[in-house]
């Protein structure tokens, strides 16, 4: 990594860590005015973590040195360009203090990854591969979005039947505000997931053969990919809205979340991305 | 020095407010009438329904202020008991605080509530057409102004809503995010349940539909908000439209039950629901709550609502009070140096007149300068008598903002002999 791609990704980490903060103390003091702010400071950050990813991009041998750093920093990347594109059609300005912190933890990850480690193998190098990653992480991203509404909607909602809404509620978005973000990230989240697959799915018939199918990444992602599916399907052609579907799309995503850190620590994959 | 007489909803019954009010309000001329007291200088008044106040900037004599309260008490026909228990007189550091308490809400009946201020600018516009205030009461509103909007901008005074209707809508807000399109079923026709409509609609809710036993009642409702009357049999159709529910009939028993809105949940979607039931005896069944996506409130909820609110303010009220403190002291210092700047203008004067006078006795032999010197020495003389009048200059507008400014001021009109 250059010095001036170091640089900016240091403005984006330190922006991530100040804005994280910020919305968090946001829930504790109950003002808005302080989410408002952490928004624009992670905006800052988003445009930090922009020009580190363009630099890299343009000072880049290639498939050699996209490493584990760049991958984990794209997710963060699709995550915060998602949150924020969402801040100029909905006021979910506290919804932050969900989604920075998961932005933050990909960065801290990875900070701590080395930028030359080849993380694809020559032989699997090539155009479908790259499509198979950027439109699987970009799904995934939308996916851990509408989980932090639904998770965040599901506060709200205990408040407003336990009628005891008070300053907390006041802070909070609205349901109607959650449970459309909710939607919109399975709407867009499961298409761009499931072409991401069917890329890598193509690739690894090509390539590898038979052995891909019992790798337990493809088995994770295709279960994220059922459990979505299923969720998006109950949404549009049964109706499901609301607290089901926050309280489903949450767990979704602590699966979601569990079964990554299995995988990374527990079991051998080819997908050794993080 | 400023002085505030009058009488609110603290001190005064309605009937002694309404007399008051009346009274003054049939007064042709008013503003000029009480311009034409002995000793006033600037005046305004304020008529609200909860208070009639007079501000004034007046000459110091006690004689003034007992004319504008006895004016006061003869236009609105007060009797001397009336005028003894109602009527309140500040002066000087309370009456500023008073006015600035009045403009930032913090005496309204219903603290925190936004009408105030434009009855206050709308009582200052109305005497600035008039050429009733000066220096004093302009410096002094603008004032009282900015002391309300730092009061609703650094506190949370009026953050949240303290009446039942309003309660309602900022809870459909909390629900729908916005209110824009939203179906509104109003079922009865009563007052509570048309005002809770008419702060929705104001929101953006729309389509209004009003059931009611009596179809008339429905149809003379629905057409104020150019919505369609229905009959009450026909409630479980509309449950399946509507978003928003207000509900408030005299009926004895459950006029939705939980049922009705399951058997309409399939054909809703699972759309999100808001019923306000108002009505007591109440009008829904409290299993309904228990619906996902279904948000029952009724009247003892949406009033702990209020109460809460109303306790908030309150503590807000405290921090509101403190910037009314400090506004009052910058005001007040202001005012103070004011006192002095006759003083200062008369000193100056005077300075003016000795340069001019000796630079006239001077001009014989001035006049015979070569170029340009003339101008230099006159110069040179200016700038000698600014540094000599600099310094007793800045001590009497320091003295007099923070402390008493008469002993300075007779001290400097004595020493310059300013009164001869």
């Amino acid at each position: 990594m250059t010095s001036v791609e170091m640089k900016f990704f240091v403005v984006a980490l330190v922006s991530c860590s100040l804005a994280t903060a910020g919305y968090l103390l946001s829930l504790v003091v109950k003002k808005v005015r302080l989410a408002k702010i952490s928004t624009w400071i992670l905006a800052a950050g988003f445009i930090g973590l922009t020009l580190n990813l363009f630099w890299g991009g343009i000072h880049s041998e290639g498939w050699s040195s996209f490493g584990s750093r760049y991958f984990l920093s794209i997710y963060a990347w699709v995550i915060a360009c998602i949150y924020l594109g969402l801040q100029f059609r909905t006021k979910t300005r506290t919804l932050g203090a969900f989604i920075a912190p998961c932005i933050l933890m990909f960065l801290i990850a990875a900070a701590g990854q080395e930028t030359d480690k080849n993380l694809v193998p020559p032989q699997w190098q090539g155009w479908l591969t790259s499509l198979h990653l950027a439109l699987a992480i970009a799904g995934e991203g939308l996916f851990v979005l509408a989980s932090a509404a639904g998770a965040m909607f599901l506060i709200q909602n205990r408040l407003l039947k336990h009628k005891k809404p008070g300053p907390l509620g006041r802070l909070l978005p609205s349901l109607g505000d959650l449970d459309r973000i909710n939607h919109l990230g399975l709407l867009w989240g499961f298409p761009l997931l499931t072409v991401g697959i069917i890329g890598g799915v193509i690739y690894a018939v090509f390539v590898w053969g038979g052995q891909w199918l019992a790798d337990p990444k493809v088995l994770w992602s295709l279960a994220i990919w059922m459990v979505n599916g299923f969720l998006l399907h109950q949404r549009l052609a049964i109706g499901w809205k609301g607290s089901r579907m926050a309280a489903l799309s949450f767990a979704g995503l602590i699966v979601f979340l569990c079964s990554a850190l299995l995988i990374r620590f527990c079991l051998a994959t080819v997908h050794n991305f993080i | 020095m400023i002085v505030l007489v009058g009488l609110n909803h603290k001190t005064a019954p309605l009937a002694v407010r309404e007399k008051l009010f009346a009274g003054c309000r049939e007064q042709e001329n008013f503003l000029a009438d009480l311009l034409g007291i002995d000793g006033v200088r600037e005046i305004l008044y304020l008529f609200t329904c909860n208070r009639v106040e007079l501000l004034a900037s007046i000459d110091e004599t006690p004689e003034t202020m007992k004319m504008l309260r006895s004016f006061l008490a003869r236009f609105g026909g007060l009797t001397a008991e009336e005028e003894a228990s109602c009527l309140y007189v500040y002066h000087d550091d309370a009456a500023i605080k008073h006015l600035f308490r009045v403009t930032s809400s913090l005496d309204s009946m219903v603290m925190g509530e936004a009408q105030i201020l434009g009855q206050v600018k709308e009582a200052y516009r109305q005497a600035l057409a008039q050429n009733a205030t000066g220096i004093a009461l302009n410096r002094l509103m603008h004032r009282a102004f900015r002391t309300a909007k730092r009061v609703r901008t650094e506190t949370a005074i009026a953050a949240n809503p303290v009446s039942v209707s309003f309660a309602a809508v900022e809870l459909a807000k909390k629900i729908f995010g916005t209110l824009d399109g939203k179906k509104t079923l109003v079922i009865g026709a009563g007052e509570m349940a048309e005002l809770t409509c008419t702060h929705l609609v104001g929101n953006g809710a729309e389509d209004v539909t009003v059931a009611n036993r009596s179809q008339a009642q429905a149809e003379m409702l629905a057409e104020k908000y150019r919505g369609k009357a229905v009959s009450l049999t026909s409630l479980d159709a509309e449950l399946c439209e509507a978003d928003i529910v207000i509900s408030s009939t005299g009926a004895p028993s459950y006029v939705v039950t939980g049922d009705m809105v399951r058997r309409c949940l399939r054909k809703r979607k699972n759309r999100l629901l808001f019923l306000i039931d108002i009505a007591v005896p109440r009008d829904i069944d409290p299993a309904v709550d228990g619906i996902e996506n279904v948000y029952l409130y009724n009247i003892d909820h949406l009033q702990d609502i209020v109460d809460e609110n109303m306790k908030n303010r309150r503590r807000e009220g405290l921090k509101a009070e403190q910037i009314v403190v400090e506004e009052v002291v910058q005001y007040v210092s202001w005012l103070k140096e004011l006192e002095a700047v006759p003083t200062i203008v008369s000193l100056r004067s005077k300075a003016e007149t000795i340069v001019r006078t000796e630079l006239e006795k001077a001009s014989g032999w001035m006049d015979q300068m070569e170029n340009g010197n003339r101008e230099k020495v006159e110069a040179l003389v200016n700038g000698i008598v600014n540094k000599i009048l600099h310094a007793p200059v800045t001590v009497m507008k320091e003295e007099s903002a923070d402390f008493d400014s008469q002993s300075i001021v007779a001290a400097a009109r004595q020493l310059f002999r300013l009164d001869d």
